[in-house]
Formats: structure tokens, sequence, C-alpha cells
């Protein structure tokens, strides 16, 4: 080879190796950060990472809701191996005709995209899936967490339901916050505590930075997992409601239409909280189909509305202890007061004795005297001696007619009436209606949940509480108590406390000699009010009852409503009588006496609402 | 006694293995990452068939080395009918794998014949070259050694696999280069891909080559004619391939080529410009040292195809950086520059040919590789010599610079016998 030949061989070399360095140089060193821009594009994932959603307790720490996973295999058609749709439908249990279709629908969608086909498959298709990955490819999976209520109590108005949320409430949402809160197909709360305590529950999601291969499937964390951000901020719920007496009172209220507000008169914890009819929630909260949702929206009994915080009924006799209150407060009984006595001939005068019987001549009757016979006389005499804006005034100081500070989301405020309704629908304030308002008839509504209110301010000698709930937040890792923000305030009804005796004296005497006679328990002493709120439209009278127990050291406060089943010692009162004997002792004592109750809850049914209207 | 390999050159083998031990940490690398269980079965056994493949190659060295240079001399002419027969033989009986109807399969093995047959041409090439030299009647031989070279070529394209038929036009000028045929000539072959690829790339360079081309004609040869042929050559070519490109050619066939210079297009990335808008990105984001062994985020996602096997190159590129990349770079440059220098030492035309045509063939295949793994070149399918997957390339590769290294440490057998 000539010396010329060589040289330029070796320069073409050396040119071309060197061209291609510069080449390399300009990609690896100048223009690295477009091209790692591409390459993290191509493959750095941040995955949104949903905390895990708040687990809720009753008072005794018994698991009421938890989670449980749910695993769905998705499709990503354009990476996934047609040749393999035999091993993957043997691995589902399906027909391949099925993983064919399914296909398809995730084509129509996207086909770079895994596209969940096969929602809800059990743990064993699952882990067949995963062990096979990677003979599947362009298939992943995902795992959910779906809500699980272990215990027998459905408490369905109480705890609520979560569903997903929908393009208006994202839009709603992420106005105001930051987007990452809420994505297209998650969960929120809808009703009850899932939807008050939202925030809490749900927590604040984390993002997890993941390297993906070319199918989309994660590979490997992003250095280490330094910069994932951990979900936080999600927080389980104490409730103070035992979940054996919401059991209990859902299992005696079988064949009625009603509710049961139990709380404790300490605090206004509550106990218990029971509408009827109710809902399974575990369906609700995976999502139900349209129809079915229809059926539940459009029962005649209504069964998704929350009959403890909403229902308005006149409250019936249980209002007497109230009127006596308000009778003593404004010396409505002259300066003696505590025992100067009304006489009942068995009815009260005003209107010849045709409109406003008594249900006995009872005689002379002082206060006790009157709440222990349920003297009508004695309080329409109260009613027609009373001003109707003083009537207003304690209704609303005791809770009436007013919605309660509550935890509680769902709630009407009920109905007292004042002189402008009066004129409106009668001309004038007529004495006939003051004094049906006195035994609690005639137009007037409240819910349950005032009448436990009321029941439990009795109980504990005159302060209303805040009925609530969530008693505190606990974090999931570190277990340390939460308590929460919001003002939980105790009104004190500055009631003279000698007043106050009288009327728990007489509610006590109704347990033990009166219409609550039926409904003691055995070794507790205990008072109460029963009552009878009048139905409209001939159907059967509803039945009312309020009770506080122990007498001397109240633990317990009760209202319960019973639809159309008649008086209020016929089915309410024994109901009252077994959730708090299950409360105060942790059982119900076998005996005769419990079989008579027991038979009394459960024989009473509700007038059907078919028949009123066929 | 002076023992049989004492004019072993050492410094080539320790090349060798060098390269091949890059080529099996990529391979090994791509094949057994964090995302192996990703894989498919038979992608997951390269490493293995690869190490195979690797022993077969060395055994195959060791017999070159010991076989007598008058035997290998008788041998050419055999070994090229045996070329021909095989490329024949895998028209009528071959698979077709990617497009390329190359394959023959003797039970479990199976080889790709366009691959071997890089062997017996070189050889035959260097064998009627060498005669003309010898002869001092190097004027015609260009034409020669073009027709030992055009009839495989032809089955090689019409096996499909244009890559190959590629690196035996592109063997022709640099054979006749080191084979002391006019230089004029082995400029206006190099005229015709140059011309025809700046044509691709852009008309302003394609004029400018045309007009340097007459300039350096001119004062090469002092001659008006071939100052002529050659810009008639230049502008021939740019004119054809022009017009080629926007009347003969399928829309898909212009989008490969041109998508090359621009990948990133819109119309691109998704089909033609993916390979390379991949290749890129993964160079791009190994940096100066790269992101370590089994930590390459694109080789371990797969997001570039063939990635073991024709772009090797960018695995090397996005694990082990800049650094690593100018390290196999800087091996090859050494080992082709080697063989040069040795090639200059054999006296014997046939043995200074084989040697130097190696060299040859080691670079087009370099240089159209990494040229289309950086975005230099379209994507043409040839392997990189010792680091892609494939054990056919390895084989044959191996095979030439066993040759080339058997004619250099026998080049004193030459006189005696030829």
């Amino acid at each position: 080879m000539t010396k010329i030949r060589f040289t330029l061989y070796c320069s073409t070399v050396i040119l071309v190796l060197t061209t291609l360095s510069f080449q390399l140089f300009r990609l690896q060193i100048a223009e690295r950060q477009d091209l790692e821009e591409i390459a993290h594009g191509n493959s750095l994932r941040n995955i949104r990472v949903l905390p895990s959603r708040g687990l809720i307790y009753d008072r005794y720490g018994t698991l009421m809701v938890h989670n449980v996973p749910t695993y769905t295999i998705a499709l990503a058609p354009k990476y996934f191996d047609r040749t393999r749709i035999p091993l993957l439908a043997k691995h589902l249990d399906v027909p391949d005709s099925v993983v064919t279709r399914r296909l398809q629908e995730a084509q129509e969608y996207n086909p770079y995209r895994l596209y969940p086909s096969f929602p809800n498959v059990s743990f064993e298709q699952y882990s067949r899936i995963l062990e096979d990955a990677h003979r599947l490819p362009g298939v992943g999976w995902d795992i959910k967490e779906k809500r699980y209520y272990p215990t027998n109590a459905q408490a369905s108005h109480a705890l609520g339901y979560i569903g997903e949320i929908n393009r208006k409430e994202l839009n709603s949402i992420n106005l105001e916050s930051d987007s990452s809160l809420y994505r297209q197909g998650d969960f929120l709360g809808r009703t009850g505590i899932e939807r008050g305590y939202e925030p809490w529950l749900r927590g604040i999601p984390g993002v997890a930075r993941r390297w993906v291969n070319v199918y989309g499937l994660e590979i490997m964390s992003y250095a280490q997992g330094q910069s994932d951000q951990h979900p936080r901020g999600n927080y389980d719920l104490h409730l103070t409601m035992d979940h054996r007496i919401q059991e209990l009172a859902e299992s005696l209220f079988v064949n009625k239409r009603g509710a049961v507000v139990a709380l404790d008169p300490s605090d206004g914890g509550i106990i218990a909280l029971l509408s009827k009819p109710d809902y399974p929630l575990g369906p609700l909260s995976e999502g139900m189909q349209s129809e079915d949702w229809q059926a539940l929206a459009n029962h005649e009994e209504q069964p998704l509305y929350n009959r403890a915080t909403m229902n308005l009924m006149p409250p019936g006799s249980t209002w007497k202890p109230f009127m006596a209150i308000l009778g003593l407060s404004e010396r409505l009984l002259g300066e003696s007061r505590s025992d100067a006595t009304i006489f009942c001939n068995g009815y009260h005068p005003f209107g010849e004795g045709r409109f406003f019987r008594c249900l006995d001549a009872h005689g002379h009757q002082n206060v006790v005297e009157a709440i222990q016979n349920s003297c009508n006389t004695f309080f329409f005499e109260l009613a027609r001696r009373m001003n109707l804006g003083v009537f207003q005034e304690y209704a609303n100081r005791f809770g009436f007619g007013l919605e309660s500070p509550t935890d509680l989301l769902e709630q009407t405020a009920g109905f007292i009436p004042d002189s402008t309704y009066f004129k409106r629908t009668q001309g004038r304030l007529r004495t006939g209606s003051l004094m049906n308002l006195g035994v609690g008839q005639g137009d007037m509504g409240v819910t349950p949940l005032q009448l436990a209110r009321y029941a439990a301010a009795l109980a504990n000698g005159g302060t209303l509480h805040t009925p609530h709930l969530v008693s505190h937040l606990s974090d999931p890792e570190t277990g340390e108590w939460i308590q929460l923000p919001d003002s939980r305030a105790s009104i004190d009804l500055e009631l003279d406390t000698a007043y106050v005796n009288l009327v728990r004296k007489g509610m006590r005497l109704v347990m033990e000699a009166g219409t609550g006679r039926g409904s003691q328990i055995p070794g507790i002493p205990t008072a109460g009010k029963t009552g009878t709120a009048q139905a409209p439209g001939g159907m059967t009278d509803h039945s009312v009852f309020i009770m506080f127990a122990p007498y001397d050291n109240p633990q317990i406060a009760l209202a319960v409503q019973c639809e159309n089943t008649g008086g209020g010692s016929l089915c309410a009162a024994p109901i009252a009588s077994l959730l708090a004997e299950l409360y105060l002792k942790g059982e119900i004592v076998p005996s005769s006496y419990k079989e008579l109750r027991m038979r009394r809850a459960l024989s009473a049914t509700s007038q059907s609402l078919l028949q009123e209207t066929q | 006694m002076r023992k049989w390999y004492n004019n072993l050159d050492f410094y080539s083998l320790f090349i060798w293995i060098a390269l091949c031990a890059c080529g099996m940490v990529a391979i090994y690398s791509s094949t057994h990452g964090e995302a192996q269980e990703f894989l498919l079965n038979t992608v997951q056994n390269s490493f293995q068939r690869q190490f195979l493949w690797l022993g077969i190659s060395a055994c195959a060295l060791i017999v070159i080395l010991s076989i007598p240079m008058q035997l290998l001399v008788r041998l050419v002419p055999w070994v090229y009918l045996a070329t021909i027969g095989f490329l024949i033989l895998a028209l009528i009986i071959g698979r077709e794998v990617g497009g390329a109807r190359s394959w023959i399969y003797f039970g479990p093995i199976s080889f790709q014949s366009s691959e071997l047959a890089k062997i017996g041409v070189l050889l035959v090439a260097a064998f009627v070259l060498a005669s003309r030299m010898k002869n001092n009647s190097v004027k015609h031989a260009g034409l020669i050694v073009a027709g030992v070279l055009g009839l495989p070529t032809l089955l090689i394209i019409l096996q499909n696999d244009l890559g190959t038929a590629l690196v035996f036009a592109g063997l022709l000028p640099i054979l006749l280069l080191c084979g002391g045929v006019p230089l004029r000539i082995v400029g206006l072959l190099i005229i015709f891909p140059v011309a025809g690829y700046l044509a691709a790339l852009n008309w302003q360079a394609a004029l400018g080559f045309t007009a340097a081309v007459g300039i350096i004609a001119w004062f090469g040869t002092r001659s008006r004619m071939w100052m002529a042929v050659g810009v008639f050559a230049s502008g021939i070519t740019i004119g054809t391939a022009t017009f080629a490109l926007q009347h003969v050619l399928q829309p898909h066939q212009v989008a490969r080529i041109e998508s090359f210079a621009n990948p990133e297009a819109d119309e691109y990335r998704a089909n033609v410009g993916f390979h390379l808008v991949q290749s890129k990105a993964a160079l791009g984001s190994g940096g100066w040292i790269g992101a370590g062994f089994r930590q390459g985020t694109q080789t371990q996602g797969r997001y570039i195809p063939e990635q073991s096997t024709d772009f090797v190159f960018s695995v090397i590129g996005e694990e082990w950086g800049f650094v690593g990349s100018i390290l196999v770079l800087l091996l090859f440059a050494a080992l082709m520059l080697r063989l040069i220098c040795l090639s200059r030492r054999i006296d014997h035309p046939f043995g200074y040919l084989v040697v130097a045509g190696t060299a040859g063939v080691f670079l087009i295949h370099v240089g159209v590789n990494i040229g289309m793994v950086l975005g230099l070149l379209p994507v043409i399918g040839i392997p990189l010599p010792f680091l892609s997957y494939g054990g056919s390339a390895l084989l044959t590769n191996t095979t030439l610079l066993g040759l080339a290294l058997a004619c250099y440490m026998r080049r004193a057998e030459f006189s005696l016998y030829v």
C-alpha cells in the first residue's frame, strides 16, 4: 500500500469515528436535557396513591366499617398478544369470546392505555395472572379497596354510603382545591358520616414515581422512592354508637316504620340512631345498578329517608313534661306552683266537654300526678293559660323548631307554630288550637332526634348537649387521638332544679305506676313518658316514647317513634326499655318479663301505606 | 524453536475480547434487568445463547489460526462457491426473519446465509484483486472485483436483505483503494452514495458537494473530462434520488428515508421515526457516565426496538454514558487502525488485501450501525460487530478477524507456496 493510500484509508476510519463521536457528544451532552425529557416522558409515571379510607369503630372499639381489597384486570389492546386470549380466558374462568369482546371495548376506549376490563376478579384469578405476567404483555392490574361492614348492625342512615364521584362534583371540587384530590373513578361519601367526615376519612393522596416499561407496567421505583409523597391525612373515626344497641334496635323494628335515637345524656353522644325501613350499605357503596337504585329511591316507604332526623310528627303526650316545666317556670299554676292542682272531670270544660276529653276523670291533679296519669285536662288548662310567644320561646330553648347543631347532615328543623301561622291558617288564634298544643297534638312537628335531645336534657337536669356520632379521630399509623375542631356547645337551659325534679318524679311514676308500667327495666329505676301522636287520614296513631335510665344517674336517654302502630305503651315503650337494659346491663336478663316486652315490640306492625291508598 | 503463536497479534485479540465483553454486558443488561419477568422466554435466553455462540466463534478462531496458509488459499474458490450455493439455497428453502429470506435451518441450528457470505466474498475478492496486482494489471480490476461482488450482492438483494447488500457495495471502493486502482475511480465510486445521502438530507448540501467534487477532481486530475465525470456523477445521483423520492418510491419508503433527519416530527414519531426517537432518548438520558449497569430506564423498559441486536449501542450509551460509548468507539478505531497497519507488513497481495478488507468490513458495519443508532443515517438493519446479539454475525466477524490474524501470523508462508 502506498503511503497516500494508507493515509487516505486511516483518515477515512478516523473521519467516520470522529463524526460518530461528535454526534454522540451532541446527543449525550449538548442535547441531553431535551432527550432526557423524552425518555422520562416515555417511562416515568407519577402514580397517585390513594390513602386507605379511614376505618370506623363503635363506642367500644368494634370495627363497623373497614376496607377489603378488590382486584381489577386491565387490558391495553395495542400491547396485548392475541394468541394469549385462551390463556387469559383460562385464568379468568371465562370463555375466549368474553376476552375478545372486552378487548374490543378497550380498543374503542384507547388501544395504548390500560382499560379496566375485568373488575372484581377473585384473589385466585388475580394471583394466577400475576404469576403468568411475563406471558401476558399488555395486561395490567389494579388493587382497589371497597367498604365492608362486618357487624350485623346496618346503621344505614348514620354511617351512610360512598359512591363514585360524578362529573359535576369533580368540577366543583377541583375549582376550589387541588385537582389531585379527586379524579374520575374516585369514591366519596354520599350520606351520613361518610359524607360528613369525608375530608378526614379520605385524607390527601400521595404520589409514587415509577419507571414503567413500554407496556405501561411498573418496573422500578424512581430514585429509590425518595421523591415519593406518601398519602396522608386519613383518620379512623371512633363513634359514640354502640353497635349492639343499634343491632338490637334494627332487629326489633321488623315490620315497622319509625325511628330510634339513643343519646348519652352526659355529652350528647349518639348511642343508636335508627331509621326504618333501611337498606344494606354494601351494594350501594360498591356502585349499584341503576334499576336497583331506582327501586330503592322510589319505594313508597322511602327507605332512603332518614326518619330519625327528618320525620316530623306531633310529640303526643311525651310533650307533657315540657309543658309542666313551662307551666312551673311561668307560674301558670299560681304562686304555690308545685302542689297546685287542677281538677279533672274527664274533660276540659272548654267546648262543653265534647272536644277536649281526658282519658279518665282524674280529680284533683298536681303536676306530678298529671304527668303520671297523662291527664289531658291538666295540660289543656295550662296551655289555655299560656302565651303562644312564651310557648315558642320555650320550645326553641329545648331545641324544637330549630335545627340541632350536630354532625348528622340531614335534618329538618321541625315546626313550632307562632301567632302569624294561626292568623294565616285560621284567621286568628283560637283557644282550642292553643289547648291542643298543650298535649302535643295539632299543628306542630318534632323529630325523634329533637325528642331524644329533650329527654337527655330532662335526664341530666337541664343541659342541652350537641348530639354527635363521632367522639374522636385517630391516626391509623400512630394511634394518636385527635379531637375534632368543631365546637360542641352545651347549653344550660337555666331551669329551676326543683321544677325539673318534679317532672322527673312524674316520669318515674309513669314507669312505676302509669302507662309505662309494662316497660320497666328489672332492678333499674327509670323515667319515661308515652305518647300517641294522631296520624292524619284515618291511619292508625303513631306510638311515641321518651325515656331515660337509670333514674338517679342517667346514662342513656331515648326517643322512639313507631309509625301507625297505636299508642305509645304498645310498641315504642318496650323497644326503648329493651335497648336501655342491654346498654346498661350488657345483656337482657332472660325472664318472662323479657319475653313479654320482646313479644310486644316484635308483634307490633306498622299499618301498611299501600292499604291506605287502596 | 519459535512457537507457532509468536507472530500472533495479541493486541487485536485483546480488542476482540474487550468488544465481545462489552456486547455480553449489554445483552445481559437488556435481558436480565429488573424487568426480566416481563420478557418473552425466547428473549430471556438471549444471553445464554450468545455465550454459546461466543464459544463456537472462539473455536472457529483457533481452527482458522491452525490452518496452513497453502491450504487456506486453495480453499478460497470452494468457499466462494459454497457461499453462492448457500445464498441460492436460502432463497429456495430459507425462512423469512424480519422481512429477509436469508435464514437456513438445520434442525435446531439456524444461520443467516447473507452474514456468512461476507467471508467468501471478501476472500474471493481479495484473491482476484491480488492476482491482478501481481501481474501489475489493476487497470480493469475494478470491473472484475465488481463482478465477483455483484453476484452475491444480487442474491442478497433478492433475499431482501438490503443492509448486507450495502456492506458489499461499500466494500468495493475500499478494496479498490487498497488494490491500487486509480484513485479517481475510487473517488467516483464514493460520489454516488454520498451524493445520494446528501440529496435526501438537504439540497443545498448536495449542490455544495457537487461543486466540491468538481474542484477536487480538477486539482486531483487536471483533466476536464474527469471533472465533468465527477460533477455529472454527483448531479445525476442527486437528480435521480430527488426524482425517486418524489415520484417513484412509495410514501412509506420515502418516509423511512426522510425520517432519520427529523424523527421527532409528528408524522414520523409513532411509526418510522419511532426507533430513532427512542434510541436518541436512551442515549441522551445516559449523559456523561450513564445510568449504570441494569439501571437504564429506556433499556429496562424496552422502549428501543431491537435493543439487543441492531440497537445494542443505545444500551451502552444509556447505561455507560458518553464515557462508555467513546470507549467502544476507541476500541473499534484501535482494531481497524491496527489491522490496516498490520496489512502493510504483509508483502503478499492476497494476505494484505484480506487484512485491509477485514478492516473495511468492520468500518462499514461500525459506521452504518452506529450512524443509524445516533440518527445520522436511515434505519438500515446491519449489526454492530462483536456487540450485537446474533450468532451468525458473531461467527462471521470472528472468522474474518481470524483470517486476518492468520494472514498476518503466517505472512512468511506466502512466498513459499503461492
